[in-house]
């Protein structure tokens, strides 16, 4: 029995390792060359389109001198006083509120529609695909198209921005539930189709337990990522602060905007640190678990 | 000799190891028994350091190794290599890059982000495969091997380490009989040929019986048994796993092949 030691190993054992599998020690030379010719041919790829668009050094060091005067407006504060903070604080709140209501109920919609796209739940195809492109449809058009399609059905405002959120992210968090439920293992749903229960039982009590924190962690997300994008919303009329924001910058008091900005920051700062301790009380009990593991 | 003095560890208010005084000689096979909760496998990770001691000391050769940071805990780790219950292997990697694993603390850092193994460590993993009897899945990717083969692979990885010592956290408890016998094998191979301290946690008694040289049971975080596998019987078994511990009948838990024969007398219900 010869040592596994590095030492041990000379000159004449390599060859016989490699001779014995040669795929062990790489790939062979033409294999690397090639990939290597790949590679180089990708970098060039990549410099020329940065030519092309003007993304030279050159170009990004000699800004245009409006540039700098939009920077120092930004950070000039001095008419704070003076500006419609109760105005812009509604907006906000509407911004909030929007997104917020969009999420549940884009929540409440794709929940069960998830259970008919999964692959573990729901082996029929024909539901299952038509689910799929459902969703498909839903988040296949731009949030923003769809506001746009809702504000010439009930008009400017807020109810436009929710029903464009409704849709688009029904789609995607179904998209998304639904491959979460096929990630789980099979062991639960196994165990309590053993026990005699009805479908639906075996998918509340086998499949739900397991996914509910991915989905309530997703969802959270969503509204986290919703109250940015209702501010593009607002850009074309669904109400909320990005009306607020564009009315600003369009007779260019960039200050406001600023002032905007710093304030949906700071909001969805706060919205990530509320969700985050929501996500840790759920998810809580596997820690204990783990903990315990780690104990024994 | 690896000594341990003192060893505690807290999680939160529970107690899981408290106050473990160990001398284990360098070469020896020590089993380390007892119910699940004991302490066992936070007092084996706790020498790898994978769980830090909240008191207490831990020496090998004359060196603490609780107080290592930085580059001289990973080599420390490097020298007591862990072989887990689970296998604990990259599944979506290859056998080969796994073994290979095995060796990154010693590699410097551009070799192991970019993969550039040499061809001696290459051949090395070949070899340990070799000597574990599965050279011939090394281009296989892990999670395609059966469990047995995946523990043999975690062996392989450990003896790329050139470790001292070989810390097994139950490593056949995932296993068949058959290669739970052929896990247990080839760590008793490597222990007598290699010199190399092996520490076991198991739950088969009779496993502990046939492989150890020593065997420690614990119970409640505490060491309450410290002798030969000859002493091993009756009243400690009670004293380690409560009075039900002596009803214990082992060819009902056994997982090895042909236990109840072979003069290992089970010990008698009460």
């Amino acid at each position: 029995m010869r040592p596994v030691r590095l030492d041990a190993i000379l000159a004449d054992d390599i060859r016989a390792a490699k001779a014995e599998m040669p795929r062990a020690f790489g790939r062979p030379w033409p294999a690397r060359a090639a990939f290597g010719l790949g590679l180089a041919a990708a970098v060039v790829g990549l410099v020329a389109l940065h030519v092309v668009y003007g993304l030279t050094p050159e170009r990004l060091l000699s800004p245009d001198p409006r540039a700098w005067l939009l920077f120092v407006h930004f950070f000039d504060w001095s008419g704070f006083l003076t500006w419609e903070h109760r105005d812009i604080l509604r907006s906000l709140g509407d911004t909030v509120a929007m997104a917020f209501i969009g999420t549940t109920l884009a929540s409440l919609i794709a929940l069960p529609l998830a259970f008919l796209a999964a692959r573990n739940v729901l082996p029929a195809f024909v539901v299952r695909f038509m689910t799929r492109r459902t969703f498909d449809v839903a988040r296949g058009v731009d949030q923003v198209i769809w506001a746009l399609m809702f504000i010439s059905v009930v008009g400017l405002g807020p109810l436009a921005g929710i029903l464009a959120i409704i849709v688009s992210d029904s789609g995607t968090l179904g998209k998304l539930f639904s491959e979460a439920i096929e990630n789980t293992e099979r062991g639960p749903v196994e165990g309590v189709r053993s026990v005699g229960a009805s479908p639906v039982a075996v998918q509340r009590y086998g499949l739900l337990p397991e996914v509910l924190p991915v989905f309530v962690s997703q969802a959270l997300y969503f509204f986290e990522s919703n109250t940015r994008s209702a501010t593009v919303l607002g850009l074309v009329g669904a109400g909320g602060i990005g009306f607020e924001l564009i009315a600003r910058w369009q007779v260019m008091r960039f200050d406001e905007v600023a002032y905007v900005i710093v304030l949906i920051l700071i909001t969805v700062s706060l919205i990530d640190t509320i969700s985050g301790a929501i996500r840790r009380r759920l998810i809580g009990g596997r820690q204990e678990a783990d903990a315990a593991a780690q104990a024994a | 000799m690896l000594v341990l003095e003192g060893v505690s560890r807290r999680f939160g208010d529970k107690s899981a190891v408290s106050d473990v005084d160990l001398r284990i000689e360098p070469g020896s096979f020590v089993g380390v028994v007892g119910p699940s909760g004991a302490g066992k496998s936070t007092l084996l990770r706790m020498i790898n350091r994978l769980v830090e001691p909240t008191a207490g000391n831990i020496r090998f050769e004359d060196r603490d190794t609780t107080r290592l940071s930085g580059s001289a805990l990973r080599d420390w780790r490097a020298q007591c290599a862990m072989i887990f219950q689970q296998f604990n292997l990259v599944s979506r990697l290859d056998v080969l890059t796994n073994v290979i694993a095995g060796r990154l603390n010693h590699m410097p850092l551009w070799r192991s982000l970019t993969k550039s193994f040499t061809d001696a460590e290459r051949t090395m993993a070949l070899r340990a495969l070799h000597r574990l009897g599965i050279a011939e899945v090394a281009l296989k990717r892990a999670d395609a091997l059966s469990g047995g083969q995946q523990q043999r692979v975690a062996i392989a990885r450990a003896l790329m380490q050139e470790p001292r010592i070989i810390l097994a956290d139950e490593p056949i408890a995932s296993l068949d009989p058959h290669n739970a016998k052929v896990v247990m094998d080839a760590l008793r191979d490597i222990n007598r040929r290699d010199g190399i301290l092996v520490m076991c946690n198991l739950h088969t008694l009779d496993t502990a019986r046939t492989y150890c040289d020593r065997i420690i049971g614990m119970a409640n975080g505490r060491v309450v048994f410290d002798g030969a596998p000859a002493e091993f019987v009756g009243g400690v078994i009670e004293q380690i796993y409560g009075a039900d511990g002596a009803r214990i009948d082992e060819r009902m838990t056994s997982t090895s092949l042909g236990v109840g024969g072979a003069g290992q007398p089970a010990p008698m219900p009460a």
